[in-house]
């Protein structure tokens, strides 16, 4: 008896201390698809720095733990709660319309937030809909043209001298957008510069994941050593996981047995590899720059400015209607500094 | 005659099933590429293998004893951030703990084991004291395993990035060797052997062997079912911890997002080798098999090139063919 007094009374103090949070400042409810995400926990964090230093929106967020369900569910609460913004990385892409529909019967201005676009139909059915998101196929372009430049400067490139480019490509998820988009661009971009290629090992699928990626290589190494010329990765981690593979089959020993590894994200330890003259190429999402722009596109709204490249004025930013694109930047050995960024800063 | 010879097939056949299995495809993928009958193979395969055997070998224990135990994915990963933290270089730009001095690798590998102890631990507790079902119980660890695994590497500088600049002294762990055999290949074995002499040749084993078939009974012929279930987590735990080091150091890195799904794999390799899910059954041999199995599988598949969609069908048929040609054993056996 006495614990469910208990278990009541801290329940009334968990619901009344939700409810008192929202005041009069507009509230956003922010919805990213996994905190664990190294990439989505420096966007999220900007996004909370941010808001708390400028205090025009403030902001309540949400996990949906990689689940569409659980995203579900967070929308639902959010709308019960009532929220005057949504930000949401959404993971359901089947269900976009159902989303905008239900935004705009709630009257809840809606950010997509690096994720999939809403299709024009659905911007032309709900005026108060943005999208926020980098331009996921540029991570597979620059993957492809490093590879290109490389090889064309290289004419050892092509190690069994077959006129091809060999290349193992280490999948992430194989039904995850980005996977899908970095893998296609960055061989479109070798091919579109006349190059022909050939895939080693079919989907080679790693899960992001460098242990896998490292155990995979080694299994390919022990049987087409010879044939490899390069390997695109479509996350650093699997990239340095290849190249630790790479290193235990006796590569990266001099300038002679260097072999190309391009990855995405420029993480700190992916720079670190670029710095060691192992990993050719990485790609740079800047989560800070998303964090900044999803505040700055509910800033400018909630002063009744419109969204442009001008009113945006962000490095890297273009906007185009309500879609608002960011660029992904190369980064390689020569201006591996430029992949820094500081998640505390709060200027926008 | 007839009929004992047609015994003797079928005898073969519901024991040595695994091996069958393990002797058809290392035969297949040689006949596709000879390449795959080198040493360098075998090393490869061995050494890919190793953490997953010592993953595998604390699963086994907790199977034995009637258990399950879900939280060792989270374990090894918990485990693999924890020990990266600490085995940094001291001149590494974002290092984890910018004050602490560069350490031996015996303290990254301690702390490893003590987390994994920890949880360990707790689980043990809340099955063998608060009666949480083991299923439950270590579902609920394994969440918070996870949880604080984010909360540790979300510190900073670190946010959340993987940890890099590791000690040389720690990553020779992972990868260097001994007469070209890979110290981790001899840390697997070592813990093979320590688990078969703990089940076989021990009051404790034969305890945890009681306390599984039939928790009821071993408790009324004066066995502490608490204290097994306690030390069993507990050794589980610590198997963890160290795999969680090891992967780490082969690897290089270490994130919060290692581990993952190491549990599944683990018990899919113990029951695949022999471990019953009811208790009370199962022996180092089949595990380290088991374990083996799966890797040969992962690295041949991929070795000849075969897309890893195919991995996943073939590695789902084989623990169904494995557990039901098992079923059949028990089943006739009654």
């Amino acid at each position: 008896m006495k614990r469910s007094i208990l278990f009541v009374l801290i329940a009334v103090m968990l619901l009344s201390a939700v409810s008192v949070v929202s005041a009069e400042t507009p509230t956003a409810g922010v919805i990213w698809y996994n905190f664990a995400d190294t990439f989505i926990q420096n966007a999220r964090q900007t996004l909370l720095n941010v808001a708390k230093a400028d205090g025009t929106v403030e902001i309540v967020d949400a996990d949906s733990q990689n689940d569409i369900a659980t995203q579900t569910n967070n929308i639902n609460n959010f709308y019960t709660r009532g929220i005057d913004y949504l930000v949401l990385n959404n993971i359901n892409t089947a269900a976009i319309s159902e989303i905008v529909q239900k935004a705009k019967e709630e009257g809840v201005v809606t950010i997509f937030a690096n994720t999939d676009s809403p299709s024009d139909e659905d911007f032309a059915n709900y005026d108060g809909l943005y999208l926020v998101s980098s331009r996921a196929p540029q991570s597979g372009t620059i993957m492809g043209e490093a590879a290109v430049k490389y090889w064309k400067e290289h004419p050892e490139a092509d190690r069994n001298g077959n006129g091809k480019m060999d290349y193992i490509m280490l999948l992430g998820l194989t039904w995850h957008y980005d996977t899908q988009v970095r893998a296609e661009y960055s061989i479109k971009a070798v091919e579109d510069a006349g190059i022909a290629t050939n895939q080693i090992g079919g989907e080679v699928v790693a899960e992001y994941n460098r242990g896998q990626a490292q155990e995979k290589v080694a299994a390919l190494l022990a049987n087409f050593s010879d044939d490899i010329d390069i390997i695109f990765a479509c996350n650093d981690d699997m990239a340095l996981g290849a190249i630790e593979a790479l290193k235990a089959g006796g590569f990266f020993k001099d300038e002679a047995s260097f072999l190309p590894v391009c990855g995405v994200d420029a993480t700190v330890v992916g720079c670190d590899a670029l710095r060691d003259g192992t990993l050719l190429v990485t790609s740079l999402n800047n989560p800070v720059t998303l964090g900044k722009a999803i505040y700055k596109t509910m800033y400018l709204l909630e002063n009744g400015k419109e969204v442009t490249t001008e009113t945006l004025n962000m490095k890297g930013a273009t906007v185009e209607g309500h879609r608002i694109w960011l660029d992904y930047t190369a980064i390689t050995k020569e201006n591996v500094d430029e992949a820094a960024y500081d998640i505390t800063d709060t200027t926008f | 005659m007839e009929n004992s010879k047609k015994y003797s097939l079928r005898f073969v056949l519901e024991n040595y099933a695994l091996y069958i299995i393990m002797a058809l495809m290392i035969i297949i993928i040689g006949m596709m590429s000879p390449k795959f009958f080198s040493l360098r193979v075998l090393r490869d395969i061995l050494m890919q293998s190793s953490t997953r055997i010592i993953v595998a070998m604390g699963c086994m224990f907790i199977l034995v004893s009637g258990s399950a135990d879900l939280s060792g994915g989270r374990t090894v990963g918990l485990a693999a951030v924890v020990a990266g933290s600490l085995a940094q270089k001291a001149d590494y730009y974002i290092k984890f703990w910018p004050s602490l001095p560069e350490m031996p690798v015996i303290v990254p590998l301690i702390a490893a084991i003590l987390i994994g102890l920890l949880v360990g631990l707790a689980n043990g507790f809340s099955v063998a004291k608060l009666k949480v079902p083991s299923f439950l119980a270590t579902l609920g660890w394994m969440m918070v395993a996870y949880g604080a695994n984010c909360l540790y590497s979300n510190k900073p500088p670190n946010n959340s990035q993987p940890l890099g600049g590791f000690l040389k002294s720690f990553t020779d762990l992972g990868t260097a060797s001994f007469l070209s055999v890979p110290y981790i290949i001899y840390i697997a074995i070592g813990v093979c052997i320590v688990v078969h002499l703990l089940l076989t040749k021990t009051c404790l084993g034969r305890e945890i062997f009681a306390a599984g078939s039939n928790s009821e009974a071993a408790r009324v012929s004066g066995i502490n079912v608490f204290k097994i279930q306690m030390i069993t987590f507990a050794i589980a735990g610590v198997c963890y911890g160290l795999a969680g080091c090891l992967e780490a150091a082969r690897t290089g890195s270490a994130t919060s997002t290692y581990g993952n799904g190491y549990e599944m794999d683990a018990i899919a390799s113990c029951i695949v080798g022999g471990c019953s899910l009811t208790g009370g059954v199962g022996n180092v041999f089949g595990v380290f098999f088991g374990v083996l199995i799966f890797n040969v599988i992962n690295y041949g598949l991929t070795f000849i090139g075969l897309s890893s969609y195919w991995q996943y069908v073939v590695k789902g048929l084989i623990i169904i063919f494995a557990v039901s040609i098992d079923m059949r054993k028990y089943r006739r056996n009654d």
